[in-house]
């Protein structure tokens, strides 16, 4: 089992949510509105006067066959844009209840 | 949830609470009534006592002085004026606008309470009249004509006047200068003599002879009837036929013996004429609160009715309509505000260049102004030039917000988010800056409804209504125009996401909005950011450069080239023109006068549609008099001219055609030719002289009016103080009258039966009563030594000359006493014409300085001007507190207390272009453009703001100041161009009107848009270039400053060791 955890700008959440649809995922937890700023490059998005905008992320644990799969479509997702961007990690799980 | 994603997410619902204020606005606006301002209760009240057979001066001293002292501690009085003249006191008291008068009747009653008491005996009541708007007139109908002229008052009487009391809303309505029908029996002095017979005698035997009696019941076997002697006249005729005396050798004497009877009509005091014939005029009033334009419609309707129903020679004529005026000027300013709506559309369409977006920014518009309509209703006002013109100010800033709103949503979208997110997320990026914005032309208006006095009056609706409806403009932006965006715009074309895509697309379409407005907006940009860069480095130089200008822009203003006003005076196509003969004219004299002033201006003026005239005076004119005064010296014309779009002269021109042509006749003492309307105050400079004094102070305005004369554009120069008029007096001698068994009150009535008349009872015809009134034929009665062989009798039958037991002399009776803050005054008034209040005010002080002012006597210059100086105090303070306001919300929003100065470096910019626009367009600044130039104050600080507030954000993401400054002048500029755009195309069909009655906003127009103008440029070059010498580089270095408050990063490194205590310690 394996955590991805998608950070994306708040312009994106419908289709993170239709992303997760298409790909069957249905569990997930979610942050509306969380700050963050890109490693490389893009606007930092941190909700104050100078930068208004905000992100939202979302975890989800989803079998390890999956990631792929996800991570397909996030990469499909982020070339559209130039300013929304969307970020996709993954880790593993080592135990849940 | 926020109210833009609510919005976002129900779009229904959001939709149909809109389209519900939008029906309800609509529905408000039906219900509206059109006027031509908003009701104002003018805050005058009168005083009227009378004491009979006082002069002017007994009256002031006994009555006015003591009413004046007790009402003079009234709350909220302003000015106490009054009048003596012989018989009347009349004190008038004016109050601050915006008082309740109820209150106030109720007070200055009680007060009248306590001094009744020491009033002399014999003095009435005094009575307070409150005056009311709905007093004043709103049509007069002038009725000529020629075989019906003597029958004229019953046929208006039974055909007009009752017909027309039945319109709903309709007032008083009442005639001026009908011919009333009177009897008269006109005795031969000799004749009578002759018979030993007096009027009273004739008179008496009219009487006795002229009644219809009940004589009691007489019952008839099984009958009862009622028995009658019905003697009354039937016709005039038989007035001829009654007995006066038998001779004692049995000779009848009838009336016809030593009489004429006359069926005509009253001897004329007052004469009527309109174009030159015979007409009277009908004057049509309202009720309190009816609605003007209404009744006047309903009044016309009627009218056309009437006139068929009429004899063929009687025709009706519209000397004037108030509603006329009110419905051009209505229609006049909502012409405008659709051009203004237009404007700001085409500017919308070309800055954003797409469709759907214009859409929804312009939506804003229409569902912003109703809201207005709804407050209006719900205020119980109405559709007047004030809220129409509060409609036209706000139109160009309802847009502000969408902008803002819709373009933060754009950019979104054109980086690929849907429109749906876009919406939701631009809103909640931007909503919090909108609000401010708003809050700043909050700061603007709200204090006009605080406003003091008839400014207040005037200005209290525009302020609520502009404050309303840019509330409303930024609900809507944060709410629907979200909502439409989401559902109206695009998300961007998939296909055309890579940048390569795009400029194949664009090449393929050569004229598109990206190849040719968004171009040359790019080379814009970039030139403008040059000019910037350019300024930035020579900061001392531009400053420099714009203080000159601003220096170079106060020299008309200290100069005096700029004049000022106090309100627009506008071209209504009428004129009033008050003449004045050498008292004691007759008014036969006068009437020629009249004719010949007729003539000329029928000749002079081929403008002309109609002249109603009238010399003269109407002993019992009815409440009508109060409008016009006319003594038998006195003419008073009405002119009207065709509208003012069919002609090229102007009515101002016409008038100082007329002046000339008055001037030139030498009977003529004074004139005035005004042209007043709607009721807005007339336009004066009076100089009041106080003193006790009348020779000093009557010769003191005599030498006024001579210097005043030789000022360049004074015109209409009157003196309120008439001249002494002459009398004739009789002068009894007393002892003689007592000798003969007369005395003073029997001699009176007797010598008032033979000049006056005796009223001898009426005439009835028709349920109708005329009187008859019984008196000597004309050559007894028309000159001094006619008058002294004038017949009396004694107790005892002897007859005796009038010249044996009394005098005749003449003498000159006082004028009427005016005074003011309970002092006599005199007030010499001038009307500028070509030149403006504020400069004849100077020249007038000039004048009155260079005279010798006498003892006890104190002059001061009033009058418009007066209230023109009291109006521009209240604006300067207005200004200051706005100002004062709009600091505040600056200061709260950027947190700074310096950068809000940055910003408010452009209003003096904005007053120069104010300046300088009234200089191009010789205008004077008035009441109207003083508001204009408050106004600007948001306007401008509201362009300021957005680009301070950009400098500042450029900076806090880390550009080095003078790269912000330019980085925010290039992006900003579009927007800041918009809103200038928006703002001056708005108000340009306003200054540009020249329908009926926009005189009035044309100044305010010429103020907006020469401040913004100016302030545009400067808020462009100058505010960015302040902002640079204000500010130190690295001053906004958040992380320099971050860095010295936590320097434990900086401290040097701690040893291995020291690292791992804990770690060893566990």
């Amino acid at each position: 089992m394996k955590a991805v955890f998608l950070a994306f700008s708040q312009t994106n959440t419908e289709r993170i949510e239709y992303m997760l649809d298409r790909l069957g995922i249905r569990g997930f937890t979610y942050w509306e509105n969380v700050q963050g700023v890109g490693t490389v490059k893009g606007e930092p998005h941190r909700g104050t006067h100078t930068w208004p905008e905000m992100n939202s992320a979302m975890i989800t644990m989803v079998d390890d066959a999956k990631v792929p799969e996800i991570l397909q479509a996030v990469k499909k997702l982020s070339i559209r844009g130039d300013g929304v961007g969307v970020r996709a990690f993954v880790w593993t799980v080592e135990e849940s209840v | 949830m926020s109210i833009y994603k609510t919005a976002v997410n129900k779009p229904i619902t959001t939709l149909l609470i809109f389209v519900a204020v939008i029906v309800l606005g609509i529905f408000a606006m039906t219900r509206l009534p059109i006027d031509q301002l908003p009701e104002i209760d003018p805050p005058y009240i009168s005083v009227m006592t009378t004491y009979p057979g006082a002069n002017g001066s007994e009256i002031e001293t006994n009555v006015t002085k003591m009413i004046e002292n007790t009402l003079n501690s009234t709350d909220g009085l302003k000015e106490i004026t009054s009048t003596s003249k012989d018989n009347i006191s009349v004190v008038m008291l004016e109050f601050q606008w915006g008082m309740n008068l109820d209150e106030v009747v109720g007070d200055i009653r009680s007060y009248l309470d306590m001094v009744y008491d020491n009033l002399p005996d014999g003095c009435s009541r005094p009575i307070v009249f409150k005056f009311n708007s709905s007093s004043m007139p709103i049509m007069q109908y002038a009725i000529t004509a020629d075989e019906s002229y003597s029958g004229l008052e019953r046929i208006l009487e039974d055909n007009v006047i009752n017909v027309l009391n039945r319109v709903d809303g309709i007032g008083n309505l009442s005639l001026s200068g009908a011919p009333e029908r009177y009897v008269y029996v006109d005795l031969d002095q000799n004749k009578a003599d002759a018979y030993n017979l007096s009027v009273e005698a004739v008179g008496q035997a009219i009487q006795v002879n002229n009644l219809n009696l009940a004589s009691g019941t007489v019952k008839m076997g099984k009958e009862s009837y009622q028995l009658r002697v019905e003697g009354e006249f039937v016709e005039s005729s038989e007035i001829n036929d009654i007995v006066v005396m038998t001779t004692p050798d049995g000779k009848q004497v009838f009336i016809k013996d030593i009489a004429t009877v006359r069926d005509t009509i009253k001897d004329f005091s007052l004469e009527e004429k309109i174009n030159g014939k015979d007409g009277v005029r009908l004057i049509v009033m309202k009720q309190s609160g009816g609605n003007t334009v209404q009744v006047a419609s309903d009044v016309r309707k009627e009218m056309e009715k009437i006139q068929k129903t009429l004899p063929p020679d009687i025709q009706i004529q519209m000397i004037y309509d108030s509603s006329e005026s009110i419905r051009d000027s209505i229609f006049g300013l909502g012409e405008t505000i659709l051009y203004a709506l237009l404007f700001v559309v085409l500017v919308v369409l070309f800055f954003m260049g797409k469709w759907r977006a214009t859409l929804i920014i312009a939506l804003t518009i229409p569902i912003s102004l109703i809201v207005a309509f709804i407050y209006l209703l719900m205020i119980g006002s109405s559709l007047n030039i004030i809220s129409l013109a509060s409609l036209t100010v706000a139109i160009g800033m309802v847009v502000d917000d969408a902008i803002v709103v819709l373009e933060n949503i754009d950019k979104h979208i054109e980086r690929g988010a849907s429109p749906r997110e876009a919406a939701i997320y631009a809103t909640n990026e931007v909503w919090v800056a909108v609000i401010a914005t708003t809050l700043v032309i909050v700061a603007v208006f709200v204090p006009l409804t605080m406003l003091p006095g008839m400014a207040g009056i005037m200005f209290k609706e525009l302020g609520w209504i502009v404050t309303i409806t840019v509330v409303t403009s930024t609900v809507v932006a944060i709410s629907l125009t979200p909502m439409l965006s989401s559902k109206l715009l695009k998300a961007r074309n998939p296909n055309l996401l890579s940048e390569k895509a795009k400029k194949r697309a664009e090449k393929n379409r050569r004229f598109t909005y990206q190849n040719t407005v968004v171009r040359m907006l790019d080379k814009l940009d970039a030139w403008y950011a040059k000019v910037l860069r350019y300024c930035l480095r020579h900061k001392a130089v531009t400053l420099l450069v714009a203080a000159l200008l601003f220096g170079a822009s106060l020299i008309p203003v200290f100069t005096g080239m700029i004049g000022t006003n106090f309100m627009p005076q506008s071209d209504d196509g009428r004129m009033n023109i008050t003449i004045e003969l050498e008292n004691g004219t007759r008014v036969e004299e006068t009437v020629k006068t009249a004719r010949r002033v007729e003539e000329a201006i029928m000749r002079l003026v081929p403008e002309t549609e109609l002249i109603s005239s009238s010399a003269g005076s109407n002993d019992d004119a009815g409440i009508s008099a109060l409008f016009s005064s006319t003594t038998n010296n006195k003419i008073s014309m009405t002119v009207r001219t065709n509208k003012k779009s069919e002609r090229e002269r102007s009515i101002f021109e016409i008038s100082e055609v007329i002046r000339g042509e008055l001037e030139k006749m030498p009977e003529i003492i004074t004139y005035m030719v005004t042209n007043q309307s709607g009721g807005m105050g007339s336009n004066d400079v009076s100089v009041e002289i106080f003193g006790y004094d009348f020779d000093k102070t009557n010769a003191l305005a005599e030498d006024y009016s001579k210097r005043f004369a030789e000022i360049k554009g004074a015109r209409d120069i009157s003196i309120s103080r008439d001249k002494d008029r002459s009398e004739l007096q009789i002068v009894f001698d007393k002892e003689k009258i007592s000798k003969l068994g007369l005395n003073q009150a029997t001699v009176s009535t007797y010598v008032r039966n033979r000049i006056n008349g005796m009223a001898a009872g009426y005439l009835r015809e028709d349920g109708n009563e005329y009187d008859i009134v019984v008196r000597l034929e004309e050559e007894s009665r028309n000159s001094i030594s006619a008058l002294e062989e004038i017949t009396l009798m004694t107790p005892q039958g002897k007859k005796i000359k009038l010249k044996e037991v009394a005098e005749i002399q003449e003498y000159w009776g006082p004028p009427d006493i005016e005074r003011k803050r309970r002092e006599r005054v005199v007030t010499v008034s001038v009307t500028p014409v070509n030149t403006s209040l504020g400069e004849l005010a100077t020249e007038i002080q000039k004048e009155i300085d260079k005279t010798e002012i006498p003892q006890g006597v104190l002059v001061n210059v009033g009058g418009s001007y007066e209230d023109q100086q009291e109006m521009f105090g209240d604006m300067a303070m207005l200004l200051i507190l706005i100002v004062m306001l709009v600091y505040i919300v600056m200061a709260a929003q950027f947190e700074s207390f310096s950068k809000p100065f940055i910003i408010m470096m452009s209003l003096p910019f904005a007053f120069m272009g104010v300046i300088i626009a009234l200089l191009i367009t010789g205008t004077a600044l008035d009441m109207i453009g003083a508001l204009g130039a408050i106004l600007l104050v948001g306007i401008v600080v509201k362009n300021g703001i957005v680009l301070v507030d950009y400098i500042n954000l450029m900076r806090d993401r880390g550009h080095s100041l003078y790269e912000a400054i330019a980085l925010s002048g290039q992006s900003r500029l579009r927007p800041v161009l918009m809103t200038a755009a928006t703002t001056i195309l708005g108000m340009l069909p306003m200054a540009l009107s020249t329908s009926q009655g926009s005189e009035m906003w044309v100044p305010m127009g010429i103020v907006v848009i020469g401040g913004l103008l100016t302030s545009t440029v400067v808020t462009l070059i100058v505010v960015p270039v302040f902002y640079g010498v204000m500010s130190r580089s690295g001053e906004r270095d958040k992380a320099g400053k971050v860095q010295r408050k936590f320097f434990f990063m900086d401290m040097p490194d701690v040893p291995n060791e020291e690292l791992r205590v804990g770690e060893t310690e566990n």
